[in-house]
């Protein structure tokens, strides 16, 4: 190991306030100005801005506080410790496993750190269809550019890996624009492992950048500990209950509440999913029913080509180029749009997301070094066969995401693949594998297409992914189109804010971090000035 | 279902989450047989028999060809199983247990799997020619049980450093 300093440890021995877990037991109430639930984008984003303002922040997070001297690079150690569900997460029909962090910096610190603006399409629409008359690009801009300036964002100047290279190559010779990926890194080593938290801090995921900000600006921060219920009086509230969790979010204790906090504004950024759970097991005021509705998961379609040459596609910047050509050059709420991207693949990722098992899939597995997986990922929340699912409650409080995955999704995942296995033909490959339980590998572009254009598109057979969870707790530009008022303020509770991507009203069209920087950097900005009279800039 | 142990008698036996009124159709009158497929999180004698077969069909050419160290392989992939499983979600666990506990069965071995050979006697051509039809049964149930032993199965195998070796996979960089 090299000198490579860890902040989390170096912030610790600095006498940062943290409890939970083995930094020691909650106590019985906690009081400050401002209760922060969760760690990932939005959350980060708020805690920095107001510790900037001077007011007392805790932040309460239900995962572990992990960093870079834990990071080994290796999937089980990670999936176990970084990710909801052992990074099984599924949807209520299994139809869709989902991707979605859980430790300190949420999904911040495992994302492949994809970072894209709101694309303006999608504005427009929240702006016809939510009545948010003030998401605009030009108002946005300054808020993004901010946020781009504190993470370090920008195109990845170093060359793409073969597996990134690939989709350009294919790409190009059939006419299709594919450019280069945004990046959030600062001397990034290029390893490849950004999904296993970053062993090197290059990644500016909210673990190294804001966290550490208001931690040394006098926050605390709670871990293991899960925000169970909001206590609900007079349109506010009043308090928060929290309980300690295990490592595989069971309770420590059943039943026993670990701490109460008593806050004057309460911002909920526990994701979505997650954030809309928290609500209804605090029976919050739903009047119009909208609460848990309209969660979007950009559901993925994908296809696994074997190349002519080597890919090694576990190293290397994860994600480098990407296309919006079937995005942006058709109508945002005709047949759902896709962003072409590759995946990583890592041992377990790759052998457990194929499809298929024995003597053929052993076949494919000795190509590993030579497999790309590419992802089609779809632009859910534009049409009216595209209402996303709904957040319920299992017995036990934990949520759950019904998301019943639709014809107008399965046509979409059918053009994708006939794209997606086009490209990697022209790219080079051997073979292409389809994302589907029926299909087998085929060696040419014609094959495949007839094979992939007699797959019956269902739910299950047809393999969907998602890393990417959004809505639930949607803005809107008056009561009954939204739970949260354009300003990040739930409708009819006054001192919670809502800052996370819960809140976007559709799916975003691209991968969401950078659209939570921007749009809670302005809602938190207000925040901050509402609460301390302050004027605060992220950067 | 009074006479259902007391393990079974749990409402949320009738809410699992893998399709219950189908699985209560298919055991029918075998549904006190059911013994959780978990215990503290580990696999069960039954369920791990059961686990060794369905592991053996799925990793077929891909484990060692001879009998001892595909024994020795199997074994270690079991192991793994158990450290995957017993950190997983207690709903997460809730349902693998109520699945292998009903695959163990005679009757959700034959009804959902489709296998007539008990687990014991099966060979690796019956299990993988079972496990083939439940991948591409139009059976929800049939086919998310599959989805269910896949996961554990090569979650655990490609957990292990072993597997680096077959597939070519150098290991993380040095930093």
């Amino acid at each position: 190991m090299t000198n490579i300093i860890d902040p989390i440890a170096a912030g610790l021995q600095r006498g940062w306030k943290v409890l939970g877990g083995k930094h020691g037991a909650l106590p019985e109430r906690i009081t400050c100005d401002v209760a922060i639930i969760g760690s990932g984008a939005g959350a980060g984003i708020t805690a920095e801005l107001l510790t900037k303002a001077g007011l007392n922040v805790v932040i309460v997070e239900e995962g572990q506080l992990k960093s870079s001297t834990d990071f080994k690079q290796k999937e089980p150690e990670a999936y176990a410790s970084l990710y909801q569900e052992n990074a099984g997460r599924k949807t209520k029909d299994k139809g869709i496993t989902i991707l979605q962090g859980r430790s300190v910096g949420g999904t911040t610190t495992v994302n492949w750190t994809s970072s894209f603006h709101t694309p303006p399409d999608t504005l427009k629409f929240w702006q016809d269809k939510f009545g948010l008359k003030d998401y605009t690009t030009e108002t946005l801009a300054p808020y993004f550019q901010q946020a781009q300036t504190r993470l370090n964002i920008s195109p990845w100047a170093t060359a793409p890996n073969e597996n990134n290279e690939l989709l350009r190559r294919g790409a190009a010779k059939l006419g299709i624009k594919a450019e280069v990926i945004p990046r959030n890194v600062k001397g990034c080593y290029n390893l490849g492992s950004c999904g296993m938290g970053c062993p090197t801090n290059a990644k500016q995921s909210m673990l190294v950048t804001t966290i550490p900000f208001a931690l040394d600006h006098g926050a605390t921060l709670l871990v293991e500990t899960r925000a169970e219920k909001l206590v609900i009086e007079g349109g506010r509230v009043t308090a928060m209950q929290c309980i300690a969790v295990k490592p595989n979010a069971a309770p420590v204790e059943s039943g026993k509440i670990a701490t109460t906090i008593v806050a004057k504004h309460f911002v909920l950024a526990g994701g979505a999913i997650n954030s809309p759970a928290l609500l209804m097991r605090s029976k919050a005021p739903d009047p119009h029913k909208r609460l848990g509705t309209r969660t979007f998961l950009h559901p993925v379609a994908i296809t696994t080509a074997v190349m002519k040459d080597t890919v090694a596609a576990w190293t290397g910047a994860p994600q480098s180029i990407y296309s919006d050509h079937f995005l942006h050059t058709q109508p945002v709420d005709g047949p759902i749009g896709f962003k072409l991207e590759v995946a990583p693949l890592h041992p377990v990722f790759f052998g457990a997301n194929l499809p298929g098992f024995g003597e053929k899939q052993a076949e494919l597995f000795r190509q590993y070094p030579h497999a790309n997986v590419m992802l089609a990922l779809m632009r859910d929340g534009f049409h009216e066969q595209s209402v996303g699912g709904t957040v319920e409650l299992r017995d036990d409080g934990s949520p759950l995401l019904d998301y019943p995955i639709s014809d107008y999704v399965l046509d979409g995942a059918r053009r994708s693949m006939l794209t997606m296995a086009q490209i990697q033909f022209e790219a080079g490959a051997t073979m292409v594998y389809p994302g589907h339980e029926l299909a087998g590998g085929t060696s040419t572009w014609a094959a495949t297409k007839a094979a992939i254009e007699a797959l019956p598109m269902k739910p299950l057979l047809t393999k969907i992914g998602s890393a990417h969870v959004m809505g639930g707790c949607g803005l809107g530009g008056d009561d009954k189109l939204g739970v949260t008022r354009p300003d990040g303020v739930h409708w009819q509770l006054e001192n919670l804010s809502i800052h996370d991507g819960s809140l976007f009203p559709t799916s975003i069209g691209a991968n969401p971090q950078l659209s939570i920087y921007g749009n809670v950097n302005r809602l938190a900005q207000g925040l901050a000035k509402r609460l301390s009279g302050k004027d605060v800039l992220l950067a | 279902m009074k006479h259902l142990p007391p393990h079974l008698q749990r409402r949320s036996f009738l809410k699992l989450g893998i399709g219950a009124a189908v699985v209560l159709a298919v055991a029918g009158g075998a549904v006190a047989l059911i013994k959780p497929g978990l215990v503290n999180g580990r696999l069960s004698p039954s369920a791990r028999l059961l686990m060794a077969r369905v592991g053996q069909a799925m990793l077929q050419g891909t484990l060692p060809a001879d009998a001892l160290e595909q024994q020795r392989a199997i074994d270690a992939v079991l192991q793994r199983t158990d450290d995957f499983t017993s950190g997983l979600p207690e709903h997460v666990q809730a349902e693998l247990s109520q699945l292998l506990g009903l695959l163990a069965t005679a009757a959700g071995r034959r009804g959902i799997v489709g296998l007539s050979a008990s687990w014991e006697d099966a060979t690796v051509a019956e299990t993988g020619a079972a496990l083939q039809s439940m991948r591409a049964s139009g059976t929800e149930l049939r086919i998310q049980a599959y989805q269910g032993l896949h996961d554990i199965v090569f979650v655990p195998y490609f957990s292990g450093e072993e597997s680096w070796k077959t597939i070519g996979y150098p290991g993380p960089r040095a930093v």
